[in-house]
């Protein structure tokens, strides 16, 4: 789920990694004019900001990069391959490692590896509860949810999701008490009791199925989700249709038509579909709003959008209302944008 | 300290600490002796009619070249009485038939290891135990022989390694097969054991502690990190047949680059030289002049890269003991010893292990 963001103010700017340039391209958010480039290493993916600065993941390394309010870019060293998602609670940026089975804990501040800590194969995205009580990180190798406490630094224990699965997408309920995991490889999403205690219960930290509340069967091919209040949607890639769950995943309906959704946005009431394979964002109601390009990632500023369209080496502003404001081109491969 | 068996350059009273070799004019140098250099020799002197004679199997056997620990059957014929030759095999093809006078290596012995507080270290006691048993004192000139040169021989040298041998520590290039001198046979002759005192070399391996201080900067900053084991297994690959089953996590030590330590066998000889110095310095990017660890599920077959490293020249050549078997199923912290599975650096390497024994042995010769 893709928070809303307040509106937009005329000096702030939108910062995109170009994967395929291994440069951070800076744009005026207002117009979109170019301001510029920062390396920051191989293959950036996604972008935060933290304590002031700007932090870029860089999966072809075992780093992720940081660019202070003066323009200095340094590096903080992870010790493994793959950095990809940032979560950040307790003050700390906890770092998914993707070629590796660990999350680096970096301190924003101090810019400096605090820890590792040990999880399941190729972790990808990771969950907050909204106490930030409770990081979920999803394993693409392992089958499981890891439950990681951001304070104590460890990893208390983890839900087993089901033997082959590969978990990407991980969300958390706004209660904080349900959590869900998307199962690329089953092609189904899967509920699990996300309170407090509810791994570790007797000490030990062998992933169990005990958590595991409910699963059911989506489109091909997902990859991630989106839970609200009173819903849970999670778009199928590979037959172009979202399924829509209440909160116990029972079927709401399935909205069907379109080419590669990937993600969801609630604004002004409507519940807009990126597509990465149609120029357009269309609400689950039939409304349409014509882009430059497909989407394939879109970060929320008030009721627009910033979508980077990665195959088209290009990132726009979206306004829901209004259609693109402005479409600027980036380097090759925009992903994961921040506004700052 | 591990003896330094490479080939004397005449100058034997030079003080070794007073030396500054060029490591540019030291690297030409082996480059140079490595395109000439040859393990398989060209004469036949019955090739012409198609047959192989004993002495023929034993010229393509022989060494040249700038190649360390490593030596043809010709040079054990002209060194037999002032050696000790130790058979890696195991007994029963000890007793069929063996190169006469050689002592057999109680193997499992040698394998031992030692929990520690920073990980699996060698058992030195138990190991300096073992080539006692065999009668080894510690400045014997030793050379090891297998059915090839496959990793039990090469165990055999760094267990003897990891002792401080003060002796030279040889590999019969070929194995027994490249052997035509005398054959012994039935069971081992009767030797007088010794009380072998170790002088353990702890520069000859690494521990877990030692790798996790050291994540991130592997074949970067730090020091080299070889992985030997098969791609599949390096990668962590989903069902392979490569997998141990029972490590509790798959892929590789971070920033390992995998180079299947097979690549240093052609048969039962070592891989030609020049081949193994474009495999590890040339595509692996290794640095000869800084260390290099090299590591495997066990303790065996990695030491095929670090006796294959040393001969060809590498400085400082390490065994992680423990292995990966020990790294991946770590109790408590695991993110002090994470693994990764993915977009590393798997090299190519084509090689064979020869041998004629497929009953009982390890895996892969000796």
């Amino acid at each position: 789920m893709t928070e809303g963001g307040s509106e937009p103010r005329s000096d702030r700017l939108v910062a995109v990694p170009c994967e395929g340039d291994d440069v951070l391209a800076l744009f005026a958010l207002a117009d979109g004019e170019p301001l510029g480039e920062v390396p920051v290493g191989s293959h950036p993916v996604h972008a935060t900001t933290a304590a002031g600065r700007t932090f870029v993941t860089t999966m072809g390394e075992r780093a992720v990069t940081a660019v202070d309010p003066d323009g200095a870019v340094s590096r903080i060293e992870t010790g493994v391959l793959g950095p990809s998602h940032f979560a950040s609670a307790n003050g700390e940026l906890f770092v998914s490692c993707t070629a590796g089975d660990a999350l680096a804990v970096v301190d924003p501040e101090s810019l400096t590896l605090v820890t590792r800590i040990g999880v399941g194969a190729e972790p990808h995205e990771v969950a907050v509860s909204p106490d930030e009580g409770r990081l979920y990180a999803g394993s693409r190798r392992a089958g499981v949810v890891d439950v990681v406490d951001p304070v104590a630094r460890d990893r208390p224990g983890a839900v087993d999701i089901g033997a082959g699965a590969r978990v990407q997408g991980v969300a958390v309920g706004p209660d904080g008490d349900r959590g869900y995991a998307v199962d690329q490889a089953g092609d189904r999403v899967v509920a699990f009791d996300a309170s407090e205690d509810c791994v570790g219960r007797d000490g030990a930290d062998a992933p169990t199925d005990d958590p595991v509340i409910g699963a059911a069967a989506v489109g091909a091919d997902p990859y991630d989700l989106v839970v609200t209040a009173d819903r849970v949607f999670v778009p199928g890639r590979g037959d172009g249709v979202v399924h829509e769950f209440d909160s116990d995943l029972g079927l709401v309906a399935v909205h069907e038509g379109f080419d590669r959704p990937v993600d969801l946005f609630e604004i002004g009431g409507e519940r807009w579909v990126l597509d990465a394979a149609a120029a357009g964002l269309r609400s689950l109601s039939g409304g349409v709003v014509e882009t430059s390009a497909p989407g394939l990632v879109a970060t929320r500023v008030g009721d627009r959008l910033v979508v980077s369209h990665y195959d088209d080496d290009l990132i726009s502003l979206v306004d829901i209302a209004d259609g693109t404001v402005w479409t600027a081109e980036t380097g090759r491969y925009p992903f994961g944008s921040v506004v700052v | 300290m591990i003896p330094d068996d490479a080939p004397d350059d005449g100058n034997a009273d030079d003080d070794p600490d007073e030396r500054e070799p060029d490591p540019a004019s030291t690297r030409r140098g082996l480059l140079r002796a490595a395109a000439g250099a040859t393990v398989a020799g060209a004469a036949s002197t019955a090739g012409c009619l198609g047959v192989t004679t004993p002495a023929d199997v034993a010229a393509r056997n022989e060494v040249t070249g700038n190649v360390a620990h490593f030596v043809g059957p010709s040079w054990l014929a002209d060194n037999r009485d002032d050696v000790v030759v130790l058979d890696a095999r195991n007994a029963e093809r000890f007793r069929e038939e063996r190169i006469y006078g050689a002592r057999r290596v109680p193997f499992d012995a040698i394998t031992s290891r030692e929990s520690t507080d920073t990980g699996l270290v060698p058992d030195v006691e138990a190991i300096a135990a073992a080539f006692g048993e065999v009668g080894v004192s510690p400045d014997d000139d030793v050379l090891v022989y297998g059915a090839s040169v496959g990793s039990r021989v090469t165990r055999t040298a760094f267990a003897l390694a990891a002792l401080g041998h003060e002796g030279s520590i040889r590999v019969l290039n070929g194995g027994l097969s490249g052997w035509n001198g005398r054959l012994g046979t039935g069971s081992r002759d009767r030797v007088t054991p010794t009380e072998y005192a170790p002088d353990p070399a702890e520069s000859a391996w690494v521990t877990r502690e030692w790798l996790a201080e050291r994540v991130g900067t592997f074949n970067g900053e730090g020091p080299g990190l070889v992985d030997v084991r098969a791609p599949e297994a390096y990668l962590g690959a989903p069902a392979a047949d490569a997998l141990n089953l029972d490590n509790d996590r798959h892929g590789h030590l971070p920033g390992a680059i995998g180079v299947h330590w097979v690549g240093n066998v052609a048969g039962r000889r070592m891989t030609e030289p020049g081949r193994l110095v474009q495999l590890y310095e040339g595509e692996a990017e290794l640095d000869r002049a800084g260390t290099v660890v090299v590591y495997g599920d066990d303790n065996v077959d990695p030491t095929s890269t670090w006796l294959t490293l040393r001969a060809v020249g590498f400085e400082d050549v390490r065994v992680y003991d423990g292995g990966f078997g020990e790294w991946a199923n770590v109790e408590g912290d695991r993110g002090r010893y994470p693994v990764e599975t993915a977009t590393s650096v798997v090299i190519e390497a084509e090689g064979s292990v020869g041998g004629d024994d497929g009953s009982g042995d390890f895996s892969c010769t000796g």
